[in-house]
């Protein structure tokens, strides 16, 4: 990703030509807009898409702290219904997606309320504890302003241990314009900065020159929203890996594949997880069931996990499989304009006419025609080309 | 009574059965006709689906060597039937559309010198771009659920990996229940499959009761599967295997760059050629590793 996010920096919305969006829109013989219509959709739709590319070596082990603005300026209703409210369903949305495309990553929640900053959550590789957190968030009063200095402080620290092998991320989302900040904070920014430490903001006010800085500074990204929309775009940008930084180092690491075992049919016997000994609300259940780490046989009632004990990392063969499409994504098909390629949609079946289907897209591998929609589906969720998988004489 | 069938337009499941028709499958070279009884059982089986409920939707694919096709329903217009019998025209539409397309899959298939494999993963991923195209057209407020049957008589072979683990996370990100009927050789990735979405994983022993088999293990919602009782599921082993040796193992090495696993720890990873930096403690930990 560049290191600015696609808009140009130097041109302010104003100085833009005035937008005729309605010229955009145009009838066609009969009159009919349908398909000017179905024409910009298709287009944005694939625009997000066409804007991922392949990069060859991906930060894929991530470490990412969310630092969150908690001051008085997230009570603000321009997003609806406010700033707050919104960046917390928002960032439910986030959390579940994260895990989903990086299986083998951990996450932690700082909140910056009171000119403190304040560690929600450690480090972990599970959602369910996350979105807990962010439950009591809402219930934070936000008072006085934040301050960015100690909330990039508190991540460092507890990034600064992370292996070398994986990738530092800051996330920031700030809806304040002014930090609240006990000494300089270029010191900051550059202890950030000889740590590999990867900032990105989001800010929900306008552009800050500090985060700005602080952005450029460690190779993130920086964006100031326009509206939930976009927002939201802006957010799940950092779903997907980022590129390796230079520096990072490589090593194989030392993971552990629990198995459930099976001694010759018999259940095996009852014991208590790991997981859940130290949780007064949930305390630890007797079971039978659960994952045993390879190393020192704790009980762990879900994958992935670090040992409690040994500090093995504990994964199962899925979680690095389902990793495995950053490395080998489809290639992106080409648009060809439709004039009766093929009769209906390779992959759904959909018969193609010519109203509907302005553009269809086909796979140089298998040659096989698509609609949009399967082209969207196949890039964005299945991450499998449907025609080279099926048929043999294509796939050899 | 108007507001149960309010109730009842609201939601419908379509079940799609991808249907192993390979010829090399070693149950069918050494019986032919079992090919026929399954096909009669996978219809009347389609037919108790849509049985259930008036919305209920049927798909049927074909998984031959050398392509996946849709036997039901037709891309385009269906086929023309006529009510026999009084039976329901859509029971005939089904039996009559199958046989018909499947007859000229057959014929028109290209001749098979040596046994090769079925290509299930890339038929289910199709059967996914369908689902997802029904329920992208569905009206608002309509409630779906879809399932995925596999039937198969086949091996399954470790070169399709990647995509059946692809199709597996799609499937449990969209709630698509995938459930696999293995007629022959016991299927340990598709089992993962079916651990994965929440579905059910039977190995038949034996095959003249497959529809009673059918009807009493996957006709039933996985909604209500819960209050039945079926067979018990399998413990799945979920270890990884090394790249090295194929050998499935407890503890392994992870390559950072590509994930690339590895039983002993080695100074290049052989997938993406990085040389790793060897960390102070690292050499002896291989050692440790012997003595155990």
């Amino acid at each position: 990703m560049a290191d600015i996010d696609g808009e140009d920096p130097k041109e302010y919305r104003w100085e833009t030509g005035y937008e005729k969006t309605w010229e955009a829109i145009k009838e066609d013989d009969d009159g009919l807009l349908d398909g000017a219509i179905a024409e910009i959709i298709q287009k944005a739709k694939r625009k997000r898409q066409a804007q991922k590319t392949q990069q060859n070596r991906l930060g894929m082990m991530r470490h990412l702290y969310i630092v969150l603005d908690c001051s008085e300026s997230m009570t603000v209703p321009d997003l609806k219904p406010t700033r707050m409210l919104c960046t917390i369903k928002l960032l439910e949305i986030f959390i579940e997606e994260f895990f989903d495309q990086n299986p083998i990553s951990q996450l932690g929640l700082i909140v910056l309320k009171g000119k403190r900053a304040e560690k929600l959550t450690e480090l972990t590789g599970t959602s369910k504890l996350h979105l807990k957190a962010l439950e009591g968030v809402s219930k934070i009063p936000l008072t006085s302003e934040p301050s960015l200095q100690n909330g990039l402080d508190l991540a460092m620290k507890a990034l600064k241990v992370v292996p070398s092998h994986a990738s530092r991320e800051i996330l920031i989302i700030m809806g304040s314009l002014t930090t609240c900040d006990p000494v300089d904070i270029n010191s900051t920014i550059n202890a950030l900065k000889a740590d590999n430490i990867r900032c990105s903001v989001i800010s929900l006010s306008a552009e800050i020159h500090v985060c700005r800085h602080l952005t450029q500074q460690t190779d993130g990204s920086y964006g100031a929203v326009l509206d939930d929309a976009h927002f939201r775009d802006q957010l799940l940008a950092h779903v997907d890996p980022p590129p390796a930084a230079q520096t990072q180092e490589n090593s194989l690491i030392k993971m552990g594949f629990p198995h459930a075992k099976t001694d010759g049919g018999k259940d095996p016997p009852l014991s208590m997880c790991m997981c859940h000994i130290e949780n007064t609300e949930e305390p630890s259940k007797l079971t039978s069931g659960g994952y045993h780490c390879p190393q020192c046989f704790s009980k762990y009632c879900e994958l992935p996990v670090e040992c409690q004990t040994c500090g093995l990392t504990l994964v199962s063969a899925p979680h690095l499989a389902r990793s495995y499409h950053h490395l080998f994504p489809v290639q992106h098909f080409t648009e060809l304009e439709f004039n009766g390629q093929a009769a209906n949609c390779y992959a759904c079946q959909k018969p193609l006419t010519e109203a509907m289907d302005k553009n269809v897209y086909r796979c140089e591998k298998c040659a096989q025609v698509y609609c949009i929609d399967c082209d969207i589906f196949i890039h964005e969720t299945l991450h499998t080309c449907v025609g080279c998988n099926t048929g043999n004489s294509n796939r050899n | 009574m108007n507001k149960q069938q309010d109730v009842e337009s609201n939601k419908f499941s379509l079940l799609v059965i991808v249907l192993d028709t390979n010829p090399s499958q070693r149950i069918v070279r050494q019986n032919a006709q079992l090919l026929t009884q399954c096909v009669d059982a996978i219809i009347a089986f389609g037919n108790a689906h849509l049985m259930q409920c008036s919305q209920n939707k049927l798909a049927v694919l074909s998984c031959h060597h050398h392509a996946t096709d849709f036997l039901y329903p037709l891309p385009g217009k269906q086929l023309d039937v006529r009510q026999i019998d009084g039976q329901y025209e859509v029971f005939s539409l089904v039996e009559k559309t199958v046989k018909q397309r499947l007859s000229h899959i057959i014929t028109n298939s290209p001749k098979l010198n040596t046994p090769c494999e079925s290509i299930l993963a890339g038929s289910m991923a199709m059967a996914l771009c369908y689902i997802s195209r029904i329920q992208r057209n569905a009206a608002a407020g309509v409630k779906m659920h879809s399932r995925i049957l596999v039937v198969t008589g086949s091996n399954e072979c470790a070169s399709q990996y990647m995509t059946y683990m692809n199709v597996f996370f799609t499937a449990q990100k969209l709630g698509i229940t995938i459930d696999v009927c293995a007629m022959d050789k016991t299927m340990s990735l598709l089992q993962q499959g079916c651990d994965i979405t929440g579905g059910q994983y039977l190995r038949l022993t034996q095959l003249d009761g497959l529809l009673q088999y059918l009807l009493w293990v996957f006709l039933p919602d996985p909604q209500m599967r819960q209050k039945l009782v079926l067979p018990p599921a399998t413990k799945v082993d979920y270890r990884a295997a090394c790249f090295c040796h194929r050998e499935l193992i407890d503890i392994g090495y992870v390559c950072s760059v590509c994930l690339s696993i590895f039983c002993k720890f080695s100074p290049i990873c052989t997938t993406c050629h990085t040389v790793f930096k060897i960390p102070g403690p690292m050499p002896i930990k291989p050692k440790k590793k012997k003595k155990v």
